[in-house]
């Protein structure tokens, strides 16, 4: 806390941090609010309100089957990230490779080299050189995009604990295998955790990689809402855009119970 | 040259018994990495030189004569120049606030900024759609507080897209310069102001030039993210104020024109890369300067 604040100080921070909570939180409340609309066209404020949209969602085959596919893209996807994240992040955090700087900036750098380009090249050689983009594909391509937060997420963890216990394993005649489930694992456990959060967020979200990667008779939640929008929307939308954010919500929720948001961010 | 490739079978085996469990570890990485990211990205860069007859610049000759992708490109900077600024105006104050309450409320504040980037961008630009269109919750409240007569929408401006790029991309730029205020201590401040320092001039002359690191990093990385934004500009913006990012998939899917996608898929990328890389110098030496691998370094 900083002591002595000047009270024209105090006001401009309540006016920003008030500005700030409208602007970040405008766009979702009246996403949630149009969902309950009884009324046929997306307006705001809702005229009416009722459950309706929600009966149409979950009646609705299309989002039915896209819902399906994003949510068995994501465990999947979480899944294959967390095994292969898991063990190179131990390997860049406590093994002296030679040119570790560089291969970590290399292994992090679908973070934030843009993604239009990766989904782009990505259906290229999809095309080119197999039977184009399919459910499989898409999960290579979003095992790249997700591997980078398990591996950011396990070395910061491991890169505050102690490389010796594990050498101390070794020494105590623990073989490779016992030292790294014994040792190595339990002290990597929050930050796996977090990347998991992280890999099934991102992969239940993404639209860019999705959207190059869309292949017929298979569409994700967030392409199909993106379908719509190019399009006129109707409340349904807003009613499953309403039903991602609650997921969202869970999974913040989730990894602040689990792991602590503090410690995460 | 020769006595290089002669010696690498000898180098790698060595490097191998000495590095065997990293290598191990870090294969399916590695695999995933080359297969899967750096494969394609360079087959893309590589469409963008290949011509009728082999090599060639035709496609790059194509864009550097067009205004209309001249124009494009002028957009894309603009706006992501603007979208920066303004994300550092709110996201910096911010920043500061969360990293000198306590720590209930910064979790709050944490929060505020976190809830809406997990959430998926096409769900955030959907409310903007709704907030921004003709009718909508902004036109509403102008007309309420008397600002215009008739209702008016921001969709299909540069200003529309501004107002949602920055809400989309305020939480990296709150939560890298939240990173290095922390690391930070307050005591420096207290120190000023216990030697009779005003509030104000501590912020200038202590507190600014010590987050300048934070600053820089944070708009570097908003400014690299706004240049390859796709989803938001495409949407908000509408056919009218096409961006690189919804350029090159216009040629992508709309033309199937995969050379001139490569082109223009080539030049965001340099210029994300001319960006990213002394973002990323400027993070790893706030990480080794944190665990004191170089010590000294944290007092440029």
């Amino acid at each position: 806390m900083i002591s002595g604040v000047p009270a024209g100080a105090r006001a401009i921070a309540v006016i920003i941090v008030g500005a700030v909570v409208i602007f970040m939180l405008v766009p979702l409340a009246v996403v949630v609010l149009s969902s309950f609309s009884a009324s046929q066209f997306l307006v705001f404020p809702p005229r009416g309100l009722s459950l309706h949209w929600y009966g149409a969602v979950f009646g609705d085959q299309a989002y039915v089957a896209a819902g399906w596919t994003s949510l068995k893209l994501a465990i999947l996807v979480t899944a294959l990230a967390t095994l292969v994240g898991t063990p190179a992040a131990i390997a860049l955090t406590w093994h002296r490779l030679p040119g570790r700087e560089i291969l970590a900036g290399l292994f992090l750098s679908p973070l934030v080299l843009p993604t239009l380009i990766f989904g782009l090249g990505l259906l290229m050689v999809y095309s080119i050189y197999g039977n184009g983009p399919s459910f499989s594909g898409l999960v290579v391509g979003h095992l790249v995009i997700c591997i980078p937060f398990v591996i950011r997420t396990v070395g910061a963890v491991l890169g505050a604990s102690d490389p010796s216990l594990h050498e101390a394993a070794r020494t105590m005649g623990a073989n490779r295998l016992q030292a790294y489930w014994h040792v190595v694992l339990p002290q990597a456990r929050p930050g796996i955790a977090a990347g998991a959060f992280f890999a099934f967020n991102i992969s239940f979200d993404d639209a860019v990689v999705a959207l190059f990667l869309r292949a017929p008779g298979m569409e994700t939640l967030p392409i199909r809402i993106y379908s719509q929008l190019e399009f006129s929307p109707d409340p349904s939308v807003a009613a499953v855009s309403t039903i991602m954010i609650v997921i969202t919500i869970g999974l913040v929720v989730l990894i602040d119970r689990f792991l602590g948001l503090r410690r995460v961010v | 040259m020769g006595g290089a490739t002669a010696g690498r079978p000898r180098g790698f085996s060595v490097a191998w018994r000495r590095h065997k469990e990293a290598l191990v570890l870090i294969a399916p990485g590695a695999l995933v990495l080359v297969l899967a990211f750096l494969f394609p990205v360079g087959h893309i860069l590589v469409l963008g030189f290949l011509g009728e007859e082999g090599v060639s610049l035709e496609h790059y000759a194509a864009f550097f004569v067009d205004d209309y992708y001249l124009g494009v490109v002028g957009r894309t900077f603009r706006l992501a120049f603007v979208i920066t600024a303004c994300c550092l105006l709110v996201g910096f104050p911010l920043a500061y606030l969360a990293a000198r309450v306590g720590p209930r409320a910064r979790i709050l504040l944490i929060l505020l900024v976190i809830l809406p980037l997990m959430t998926s961008v096409v769900i955030r630009t959907f409310g903007w759609l709704v907030v921004l269109g003709p009718g909508g919750v902004l036109s509403d409240f102008l007309q309420a507080i008397g600002l215009t007569g008739a209702p008016t929408g921001l969709l299909h401006t540069e200003t529309g897209i501004v107002i949602a790029m920055v809400q989309v991309l305020l939480p990296f730029m709150v939560l890298t310069v939240l990173g290095v205020l922390q690391r930070q201590s307050a005591d420096l401040e207290e120190a000023a102001r216990t030697m009779g320092a005003s509030f104000w001039r501590v912020l200038r002359t202590v507190t600014l030039p010590l987050s300048v690191p934070g600053i820089v990093s944070g708009s570097l990385i908003v400014f690299a993210l706004s240049i390859s934004s796709f989803i938001t500009p495409t949407l908000v913006g509408g056919v009218r104020l096409p961006v690189l990012a919804g350029s090159i998939y216009q040629a992508a899917t709309g033309s199937f024109d995969w050379n001139f996608a490569g082109v223009q898929s080539t030049l965001l990328l340099l210029t994300a890369l001319a960006v990213i890389i002394p973002y990323a110098s400027l993070m790893r030496r706030r990480t080794s300067w944190q665990t004191g691998a170089a010590p000294g370094a944290g007092h440029e």
